[in-house]
């Protein structure tokens, strides 16, 4: 199928398309992403804007980039499948859990609240994308050997990245020494935080194959909009019925 | 000390809780850090332990149901002994599942965000549920012994079973059909609530359908079974120690055996559907402990050990209570390797394709073996509830409540 080569890059039109989102009516908001798997080129760049923009921890991804393996000898391929959170409209996950500590806002985001999760881990058993991770308090800094000075050693490389706060809902999480997030189930939020200034999501920007459209799924403007009505289109799962917000495209 | 072996036991759990102390060190001073299980494998060997002391409460309330519901007089001796045996492990069942929690501490969310749409939050309310009827019924159980006690100012501690009595001296004829129709009206109700309360555990994986080892309406049924029969096995072995009568043990042997050959029909026909289902992802989870590396924990702990064995012991000699006690005994013992091969196959399977090429780390593999910290802290909670169980029965008038309990059924 022959197509026109984009007269712009898709993100300047996804940051317009976010602008005259975040003018609407918060509740008239529903974010979704869609991933062109054809244009994937599996670098994992996601993965690592995302680890960064969070400061997530060792054993906690939001995203990561799944890796299949198509056809049958000698005509074989290969294709990457990036995995966020699916924001599902039907979440099993959610209904797991005891104590309402996740949910899905009015925005169709799915989020924990550190604060009340007790860490009963029941929604990573639920969630068929196994999109969820918990956290176990871990560093990678440290095996690091301590070092006088500002520059070298354990504190100076965690002062570097892990121990800066991250700034998951808005708020400030330093504290990882026992506090939350640590005990908790996390997961991606669309970064719900820098959709609130105005900047599209971490794995949305570093995406260098342009395969990550998000925006807002209800404005028939918007590039996300016209990707989902894509006829390569299609969900992870779907007889699962848990109606993800975000699509692929084959 | 009345038993040389009840000696030895007090003896082995304290060294229990000592040796199991360091677990608790790591576990209430790292958290989870030192924990083998990850986010692909979320539930390890102390939710296993959590369905093992679950079977075991459900040893009362089989007696529970037999004696006062089906009016079976002769288990009613075992009646206060089983509902102290219950509030014992469902003691051991919230303390390890506490510990599993990231945050135990916020265990009154439960009470203020409560989401009743979450079968984990229902299991909470039916644990709670159990507490509430076996500490009232053990209660007027063993009242009239308390008074008994409390009266008895050669006894030592005469003071706190008069202070546990609720300053009462005489226990009148009216007393006791008071406190008969009490604990008849709990046995009722713990009818409903128990089925609910052991089948709810087996619900709480049921219900996923992206789990699809568990996800069949049978699942919720084994569990009951599963409960009844490692409940089954304990009472028999405890009465065969603390009320040793063949009168009682045999009938008893003879319940097992129904249940141990039920049980392994329903697993027999669990295995038989999901390999003629031939959905990768139930095969794949089946074969893992069938054929896979832990082959051994089912073949020979759960199949020959658990079960043909103690099997063979039942229908062979099922009037030497010497045998039906050794074989509930090796029922009980082999009983986790059952909860654990319920637990961990559907988890140890990635659920979509490529994700074990993604991002390595040991906490995102799929290989689960509990480490020596786990094992630890699961030694401590079950030297403390055997521990507490041993000295119950030796401060409570528990076993003595039960002479004579027959003639009120
Ligand atoms: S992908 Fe998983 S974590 Fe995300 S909304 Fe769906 S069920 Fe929940
Ligand atoms: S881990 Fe937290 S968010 Fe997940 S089900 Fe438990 S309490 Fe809820």
């Amino acid at each position: 199928m022959a197509r026109d080569l984009p007269q712009e890059d898709p993100l300047i039109r996804m940051q317009r398309d976010l602008k005259r989102a975040l003018k609407k009516k918060p509740t008239d908001i529903k974010w979704g992403m869609v991933i062109d798997i054809a244009k994937c080129i599996g670098c994992h760049a996601c993965t690592i804007g995302c680890v960064a923009e969070n400061k997530l921890p060792p054993g906690v991804v939001y995203r990561v980039v799944l890796e299949e393996e198509t056809g049958h000898y000698p005509f074989v391929g290969r294709r990457f499948v990036p995995r966020p959170c699916l924001h599902c409209q039907n979440p099993p996950c959610t209904k797991a859990c005891p104590v309402t500590a996740t949910w899905k806002t009015e925005q169709g985001a799915v989020i924990v609240d550190y604060n009340k999760c007790i860490g009963c881990r029941y929604c990573l058993v639920a969630c068929p994308y196994a999109a969820r991770t918990s956290d176990f308090g871990e560093w990678y800094t440290a095996e690091t050997a301590e070092l006088p000075g500002k520059l070298y050693g354990q504190k100076a490389a965690a002062n570097g990245y892990e121990a800066h706060p991250a700034a998951e809902y808005g708020q400030k999480w330093p504290d990882r020494n026992g506090g939350s997030p640590v005990g908790n189930a996390r997961k991606c939020h669309f970064c719900l935080h820098r959709l609130k200034v105005g900047m599209l999501p971490a794995c949305t920007t570093s995406c260098i194959g342009r395969a990550t459209i998000f925006g807002d799924r209800t404005d028939p403007h918007s590039l996300v909009y016209e990707m989902i009505g894509s006829p390569r289109v299609y969900v992870l799962k779907e007889e699962l019925g848990t109606r993800p917000s975000v699509y692929y495209l084959k | 000390m009345k038993n040389k072996w009840e000696k030895n036991l007090i003896i082995l759990t304290i060294i229990g809780l000592v040796v199991g102390s360091w677990g608790m060190y790591q576990r209430l001073a790292y958290g989870h850090l030192g924990m083998n299980y990850g986010s692909f494998v979320p539930w390890g060997l102390w939710v296993a332990f959590d369905l093992f002391f679950l079977g075991l409460t459900a040893g009362a309330f089989l007696i529970t149901i037999l004696t006062y519901v089906f009016r079976i007089r002769l288990l009613a001796n075992l009646g206060p002994l089983a509902a102290f045996t219950v509030l014992v492990t469902l003691m051991c069942e919230l303390l390890i599942i506490s510990l599993d929690l990231g945050h135990p501490l916020r265990v009154y969310r439960f009470l203020i965000t409560p989401n009743p749409g979450s079968m984990l939050f229902w299991l909470v309310v039916f644990i709670i549920s159990m507490w509430i009827i076996y500490v009232p019924w053990l209660y007027f159980l063993i009242r009239e012994q308390l008074i008994a006690w409390g009266n008895d100012a050669s006894r030592v501690g005469h003071k706190v079973y008069r202070f546990l009595a609720l300053g009462k001296t005489a226990y009148t004829p009216q007393d006791r059909q008071q406190d008969h129709r009490r604990t008849r009206f709990l046995s009722y109700l713990s009818l409903p609530i128990g089925v609910i309360f052991f089948g709810a555990h087996g619900a709480i994986f049921a219900i996923l359908h992206n789990r699809p080892l568990w996800n069949s309406a049978m699942l919720p049924l084994i569990f009951i079974m599963a409960a009844l029969l490692s409940g089954g096995a304990l009472i028999t072995f405890l009465a065969y120690l603390y009320q040793p009568n063949d009168e009682l043990i045999h009938p008893l042997g003879h319940v097992v055996l129904l249940i141990l050959l039920s049980f392994l029909f329903l697993e027999a026909l669990q295995m038989f559907v999901g390999y003629q289902s031939k959905i990768t992802g139930i095969v794949t989870s089946l074969d893992l402990f069938i054929i896979g590396p832990y082959w051994w924990a089912f073949w020979i702990v759960h199949v020959l050990i658990g079960s043909l064995v103690p099997a063979f012991l039942l229908i062979r000699y099922p009037e030497n209570s010497k045998m039906v006690a050794l074989a509930c005994f090796l029922i009980i013992i082999t009983f986790l390797a059952v909860r654990l091969n319920y637990l961990i196959p559907d988890l140890a399977v990635y659920k979509l394709e490529g994700l074990q090429n993604t991002f390595f780390h040991q906490r995102l593999r799929p290989e689960y073996v509990p480490n020596l910290n786990e094992w630890l802290v699961a030694v401590w909670v079950i030297s403390l509830g055997l521990l507490t169980f041993l000295l119950g029965t030796r401060w409570l008038p528990v076993v003595q409540a039960g002479t004579g309990e027959a003639e009120h059924v």
